[in-house]
């Protein structure tokens, strides 16, 4: 299924579903059937435990999956591609503490291809659209958690890929500074034309970000809902969340969600993603 | 928030855990037997008068403390005058300094002033490599068994000492606070709270002690009147008897082995909530 | 919280650090005057014949004559040499072994047996063996230095390698690393801290097992074999004391040049970093 027909899909995921084998088998992806369009910010929501992590680490060809395929682009994903970049939620765990910021960005930058000008000119542009110019000679734990965060969102930016996963990201850090991040999401998509998907379990963060919200199940999961947000660009901290647009499909959401928490957890049929909205 | 989603390590780790700890076992004493396997490959093929057969080694092995009458538990005589005084004194050593460090460290690691005092003393003494000390050991106590005694827990204390210290200070803070407010008195805190506290960090010091007695036993009986088996085995490469060379490495390969898995099964036991307060929190 | 604090308190932190650590400092030489003098009472006084302890007075004379004398200095010097080999040949062994073993779970399980067993046997009871099949000299030295000092470097680097976090080793590969790069970027300076700990026990140990080779087996050089001559032949206590001085002092030595460069290279560790923030 296409979600626009429009815009070409960039990310492809066919009948995708995962078990883990062993003495408790679980099933953690049920069956998944999306698409990313090229440009578009969709992010997924679900309720705890509903195998988004999973579904990631096959998405970013860190984890084969039972079943399904993804595309990038076309191409069957094999490995990690070159193309896609992952931002962790465990930003202090995924920064490495022995490289300063600046030398964090240069460890991802491909050593070949770029010239050591090249090199420096990404670092600055990323720790610009980042805020963090002064911060570039410090070490990660020099920083707060979310200029870490900031830190480790540049990596992924200086890395240009065309797609960025992002894993529930601002999920460890203050009201405030999460606030400030997602603006900042919207803004370095503006600058960089990427492609976003973006999993969170805040179901405010989500229909504030996307263009698009999928709605999980629980595990195994399956896509409840496939939602397009049309709130008018730019977005504003206060006055998007006030649009009587976004109270109701927050709510929609929410509604979704709690009667996903609340039902036993029984295989849905296949197919039954096939049919939302 | 950080417990919904955060299996990105550990998933894959799962399954089957008893089978896997049986596939370890055999694995683990698999290498070891194909270790002997290779040995005594290597050994007949290269026949140096150096590095006998493993085979020939453990038939010595059993000829030397393991081929006594029934009513002794097959244990030789040799086993009394081998075995028996080095692992007295080793573990008289040991004991000796595990008493003195950490009724020193607790005692260091509770007045700030008193560890300012002792400290570069503690931390010089501790630097001289202990078979320096030997000749002023010879000098003070004579070759007999009271300058090996003394050797040894000399040469132990500091892992002891110095693990206490440090476990000692670290005891948190707001423990002893709930001390205060509920008016523990002053055994309590120590008994309650201070020692528990501090017990992993002593066995930690008191495993590293125990593997360095073995070695400082070892040197100890190398010099002065003989008697033990690091004589035994000194003695044996004086005359060219290269079995009873490697009986006696071999049996203290097996020493070393066993004593530290006795103790890593009484320190499992005594600080099992420290293991599992960890796992909590990983 | 790190980053919060404001410069003010930093200062104020760092003035009371300093007068702090005077006071240390100033207790600290008071406890070893009280040492000395209450050692040179004892000797002085005859409660303990001047044959066991001579007076410290005399000792620290002789760590002077000793510290310009050319034969002692040489016999130091071929002690430090057999320490400095045997060291580095340990390191490049253990670390390679450890990591290789660290990054394979079957081949550390398989090892594992092998490595307990042969840990726990003293390196000290090897040293009949080793003048056997070497001879008395350095090579003997050497070959027992890096059969001691393995298992500590050795089991340390297995450990930190099993200790690499995981998000971090993914980090590297989702942005198209290769395994090597992962090990060689990643996991290696992840470990480093484990590692250079390893360093610094077999540090110690490569230096006791020197002394032990050269006072047991008789080698033909080296402190040890100096001490010998000294409390053997010479029956000069005062001698021995100077050098058991001078022989603490090089291991004071030794251990202080390695957290000199444990604190250079591995500043960005957590457990460093209160001392790289005290310092700074």
């Amino acid at each position: 299924m296409s979600v626009t027909t429009t815009r070409t899909d960039l990310l492809t995921i066919e009948g995708l579903g995962h078990v883990y084998e062993g003495k408790q088998r679980h099933e953690a992806i049920g069956r998944l059937d999306f698409a990313v369009p090229e440009g578009a910010f969709v992010s997924i929501v679900g309720p705890s435990g509903c195998g988004k992590t999973t579904m990631l680490r096959c998405l970013s060809g860190l984890m084969s999956p039972t079943r399904g395929t993804v595309l990038l682009g076309g191409a069957p994903v094999i490995g990690v591609p070159r193309d896609l970049a992952l931002v962790f939620q465990d930003y202090s765990r995924s920064l490495f503490p022995w490289r300063t910021v600046a030398g964090n960005i240069a460890f991802v930058l491909p050593r070949k291809q770029l010239s050591a000008a090249e090199r420096k000119e990404r670092i600055d542009e990323s720790l610009d659209a980042v805020g963090l110019s002064a911060a570039a000679d410090k070490y990660p734990w020099q920083l707060s958690g979310g200029m870490q965060q900031r830190v480790a969102i540049a990596r992924a930016l200086a890395y240009r890929p065309t797609i960025l996963l992002m894993d529930e990201p601002f999920a460890s850090v203050d009201a405030q500074t999460r606030a400030e991040l997602e603006d900042l999401m919207l803004a370095v998509r503006q600058r960089f034309g990427m492609t976003i998907l973006f999993v969170t379990h805040d179901i405010d963060e989500s229909v504030y970000l996307a263009d698009r919200v999928l709605v999980l199940s629980k595990s195994p999961s399956t896509i409840v809902a496939s939602l397009e947000v049309n709130l008018p660009s730019p977005r504003d901290q206060v006055g998007t969340r006030e649009l009587d647009d976004f109270v109701q499909l927050r709510s929609k959401i929410a509604r979704m969600i709690r009667d996903q928490s609340t039902r036993r957890p029984s295989a849905p049929a296949i197919g039954d993603s096939e049919s939302p909205s | 928030m950080t417990a919904t989603d955060t299996s990105w390590g550990g998933v894959a780790q799962r399954p089957r855990r008893d089978f896997r700890r049986l596939r370890e076992f055999a694995a683990r004493w698999g290498a070891l037997f194909a270790l002997g396997v290779v040995w005594e490959i290597a050994a007949r093929i290269a026949d140096s008068i150096y590095f006998p057969p493993i085979s020939r080694i453990m038939h010595r092995f059993v000829e030397l403390w393991l081929s006594g009458p029934p009513n002794t538990l097959f244990l030789t005589e040799g086993v009394a005058t081998d075995i028996v005084p080095s692992l007295t004194r080793m573990l008289g050593g040991w004991s000796i300094a595990v008493v003195l460090g950490v009724l020193l460290g607790v005692a260091i690691g509770r007045s700030r002033t008193l560890g300012d005092f002792v400290e570069p003393i503690i931390h010089f003494v501790r630097a001289i490599p202990p078979p320096a000390l030997i000749p002023i050991f010879f000098i003070l106590l004579g070759i007999g068994n009271e300058m090996r005694v003394s050797l040894i827990a000399f040469a132990v204390i500091w892992p002891v000492l110095l693990n206490t210290i440090d476990g000692v200070r670290s005891v948190e803070t707001l423990h002893l606070d709930t001390g205060r407010v509920f008016e523990f008195d002053r055994r309590k805190v120590f008994f309650g709270i201070v020692l528990p506290s501090a017990a992993p960090k002593i066995f930690a010091g008191m495993r590293v002690s125990l593997s360095v007695a073995l070695i400082v036993m070892v040197i100890s009986e190398m010099v002065g009147r003989p008697d033990g088996i690091g004589s035994v085995i000194l003695g044996a490469q004086r005359t060219f008897r290269m079995l009873d060379m490697w009986s006696g490495i071999l049996l203290l390969g097996i020493l070393g082995y066993v004593l530290n898995a006795l103790l890593a099964l009484v320190e499992s036991r005594v600080t099992k909530w420290h293991r599992g307060a960890r796992e909590g929190v990983s | 919280m790190r980053s919060v604090t404001t410069s003010t308190s930093h200062a104020s932190r760092r003035a009371r650090a300093g007068s702090r650590s005077r006071v240390t400092i100033l207790r600290g030489a008071a406890g070893l005057l009280v040492v000395f003098l209450v050692a040179e009472l004892i000797s002085r006084s005859g409660i303990v014949s001047e044959v066991f302890l001579p007076p410290t007075s005399v000792v620290l004379l002789r760590v002077a004559e000793l510290l310009i004398n050319a034969e002692f200095l040489s016999a130091i010097l071929a002690t430090l040499q057999a320490w400095v080999i045997g060291l580095a040949i340990c390191i490049a062994i253990a670390v390679a072994l450890g990591v290789l073993l660290g990054s394979s779970g079957a081949a550390y399980s398989a090892s594992r047996a092998v490595i307990e067993f042969l840990r726990p046997i003293p390196s000290v009871a090897l040293i009949p063996l080793a003048i056997l099949v070497l001879g008395n000299d350095v090579e003997m030295k050497i070959a027992l230095i890096v059969f001691s000092t393995l298992w500590p470097v050795l089991f340390n680097t297995i450990y930190g390698m099993h200790d690499v976090d995981p998000i971090a080793k993914l980090t590297a590969m989702s942005f198209g690393r290769s395994r090597l790069s992962t090990l060689l970027f990643v996991s290696l300076p992840s470990a480093a801290p484990f590692i250079f700990t390893g360093i610094r026990i077999a540090a110690s140990v490569a230096l006791i097992v020197a002394v032990s080779a050269e006072l047991l087996a008789g080698a033909s050089d080296g402190l040890g074999r100096w001490m010998l001559d000294a409390s053997a032949t010479g029956n000069r206590p005062d001698l021995v004391y100077a050098a058991t001085i001078i022989a603490g002092l090089l291991g004071l030595g030794i251990n202080g040049v390695l957290v000199f460069i444990e604190r250079r290279m591995l500043s960005w560790q957590p457990a460093l970093r209160q001392t790289r923030e005290g310092s700074a």
